[in-house]
């Protein structure tokens, strides 16, 4: 009997998981919240168990409990928890062994460790990775804090040990602003947190932020499949990934991927994941974090490597040997991957709910596109507003952003404002298209009238006219329809002219 | 691309479509032919129409377009994913709102004055018809030459002083030109 697979997950990231489901033979089952029950993701599913979660405060992909008892009365036999939710759960992943299911990832140890910075960070300095310098833990004081910086050198940040999502977090460019900074910030995390300790570090004013994507398997093989760029963040979320990066020479994107993979053999690491480097202006890099899971971002691996990292995820947790090698894996051409969110560019990307009416995808051999929506799909408020990623190779990094270039302008949504309009501009930006672009990027140069383009404008003053003339000289006229027709007459012409 | 265009007569296909920014389109929506922007006719395809969506192609690209509110003469429209909002006059309000005078655009210019003493042997454009620059206006007879006098600017013809026959002294105002040349 085939194996059955169970995805904790929803939208683009669950259909590609069912299509390495149906690839290795599994039986693909998925969860079927009733926050969106028409879902696509269910229109490919094998079998689908309805999740009856209006009643929980919880979304079903959340209700670690519910997925596994779920999954036990079903005949699971592995858990993919895809991103997000539980993706780096340890007490998720732990109750799935403990339960006899086959978690898609790697073991509740490795997720718990890398999952706190603090131990990450001190399995990584054993490996030999280099660490953004700081202070070694929280600074008890302001002198402290001025000893660390000093030997660090400015500017500093000052973050809290307990912190996120930047509150108390404070650049320091000067000693003579420590004391003011280092009470905001201790006062702003004491309220967040109910814990001030903070700590230095030194701070890059560009950063850059790169990827190396690893495969290991449960008998100690690992290998690195290249890294991604993912520079392009605003609040920390990623909004367009590259790979490979113009920005490091082949010498340093060997020692990185040496260190990646040295560090995952150092902690035993199986399955599909990430290490993340900051990389400074001077070409310093230092590591960040592991990420154990499968990525937004993990296609453009895939489109330059020609690995499927879904179908080894899959493959690993069934107990298969990496029989891909270090010497197999080659890099060719270039990938951009533009995520379409339906947040808008033009209004702080404010989140966009309702209906799509239309949606048309770029169609071409260089193009893969990963949808979770569909004409008429819904978009809810309660899950993340990535709707779809679209990914696009070109043999150069000019032909890859080109080629993402049209293809974007085959794309069109009925409904909802997206951040499509975002990515053509990132594209034919100049700090874009030279590799210079940092994490800042947003923040320094991204302004909204940049979406704007003049023949857009045009266009849209003669829509504009169109729809008010139509009423005008309806108005205007003592024969209303032989009027309105009249100004039809150019859009007839048109369509048997064409 | 767009080829010169001359304006055709009926004002009142004639629209102005404005940004909060200031920057004006000019738009004939002429009955059988293409549009014409900014005096130029431009050769936009209008592919698809329904319910508040418009498909256009010009230039080899799509131009995808959605209505997304409208509220009196101000409308907003979504071009390709990006909104635009726009206030729209027809011509005559245009005019009206004294949008021209404020510019300065509106002066003695073009109030069209004869030249020499003669007669009017021709009027060949009515109160309220487009005309274009250089177009002439209408003909006087001087020293047994006949003249054209044409249009000073882009706009529509205001008040006709004289009428065919009439004779003229130098410097006497003939017709009143409402520039539209932005």
């Amino acid at each position: 009997m085939n194996k059955r697979l169970l995805i904790a997950n929803r939208s683009e990231i669950a259909i590609r998981i069912i299509r390495s489901a149906h690839k290795l033979g599994l039986t693909a089952v998925v969860l079927q919240s009733d926050k969106e029950p028409d879902a696509l993701y269910l229109q490919y599913a094998d079998e689908i168990i309805q999740a009856k979660d209006a009643t929980n405060d919880k979304p079903i992909f959340l209700d670690a409990e519910r997925i596994v008892q779920i999954a036990l009365d079903h005949q699971i036999d592995l858990i993919h928890p895809g991103y997000g939710f539980l993706s780096e759960n340890p007490d998720f992943a732990a109750l799935c062994e403990k339960s006899g299911i086959n978690f898609v990832g790697p073991s509740p140890d490795l997720i718990r460790n890398m999952g706190i910075k603090t131990i990450a960070k001190k399995m990584a300095i054993e490996a030999g990775l280099p660490l953004v310098p700081g202070s070694d833990g929280a600074v008890a004081d302001v002198q402290k804090a001025l000893d660390s910086a000093k030997k660090i050198g400015y500017p500093v940040l000052l973050k809290a040990s307990a912190g996120g999502g930047g509150r108390g977090m404070r650049i320091v460019e000067k000693p003579e602003t420590m004391e003011r900074n280092f009470k905001s910030a201790f006062d702003e995390a004491t309220a967040a947190f109910g814990n001030g300790d903070l700590f230095v570090e030194k701070y890059l004013e560009n950063p850059k932020h790169i990827e190396f994507q690893i495969l290991g398997d449960k008998f100690g093989n690992v290998i690195q499949l290249g890294e991604r760029e993912c520079s392009l963040q605003r609040k920390h979320q990623k909004l367009l990934e590259e790979a490979p990066s113009a920005s490091i020479s082949p010498k340093t994107r060997k020692k990185m991927g040496k260190m990646a993979v040295k560090f995952a053999k150092s902690i035993g690491y199986f399955s599909a994941g990430t290490i993340e480097y900051i990389l400074d202006e001077d070409g310093t890099f230092y590591f960040m974090e592991m990420n154990t899971r499968i990525q937004v971002e993990h296609p453009v691996t895939e489109m330059v490597t020609g690995v499927d990292l879904v179908d080894w995820q899959i493959k690993i947790a069934l107990g298969q040997k990496l029989t891909l090698t270090q010497a197999k894996v080659k890099t060719t051409g270039w990938a951009i991957e533009c995520r379409v969110n339906t947040e808008d560019p033009q209004n702080r990307f404010s989140p966009q709910t309702g209906f799509i009416e239309k949606i048309r995808f770029p169609q071409n051999t260089n193009i893969r596109i990963e949808t979770g929506v569909q004409n008429g799909s819904v978009v809810t408020p309660y899950f993340d507003s990535m709707i779809a990623k679209i990914i696009v190779q070109g043999s150069t990094r000019q032909e890859a952003i080109d080629n993402t270039l049209e293809a974007l302008e085959d794309f069109s949504l009925i409904g909802l404002k997206t951040t499509v309009p975002f990515c053509r501009t990132v594209l034919q930006d100049p700090e874009f298209v030279s590799a210079r672009y940092t994490t800042r990027w947003v923040t320094q140069f991204f302004n909204p009238n940049m979406l704007e383009n003049e023949d857009d404008e045009l266009i849209g003053a003669l829509a504009a006219t169109i729809i008010y003339a139509a009423e005008y000289l309806q108005i205007a006229s003592d024969a209303p329809a032989s009027r309105n027709e009249s100004l039809n007459v150019w859009v007839l012409n048109k369509r048997i002219n064409k | 691309m767009g080829t010169s265009y001359i304006y055709k007569r009926d004002a009142s296909r004639l629209f102005i479509a404005m940004r909060e920014n200031g920057k004006r389109f000019k738009i004939y929506l002429p009955k059988e032919s293409m549009p014409v922007i900014d005096n130029m006719e431009q050769d936009i395809n209008f592919i698809e129409q329904s319910d508040f969506q418009y498909l256009f192609e010009w230039k080899g690209k799509r131009y995808n377009c959605e209505l997304v509110s409208r509220d009196q003469n101000k409308t907003t429209v979504k071009v390709n994913g990006v909104e635009y909002k726009f206030s729209l006059e027809s011509l005559f309000s245009y005019v009206r709102h004294g949008m021209i005078d404020k510019d300065g655009k509106q002066t003695d210019e073009n109030n069209i004055k004869s030249p020499m003493p003669g007669k009017i042997v021709d009027i060949f454009l009515a109160e309220g018809d487009l005309v274009n620059v250089g177009e002439p206006i209408l003909s006087l007879e001087a020293m047994k030459m006949q003249n054209e006098i044409t249009a000073p600017c882009n706009g529509v013809i205001g008040k006709i002083h004289v009428s065919t026959g009439q004779s003229v002294m130098k410097d006497d105002l003939l017709v009143e030109v409402t520039s539209i040349d932005v």
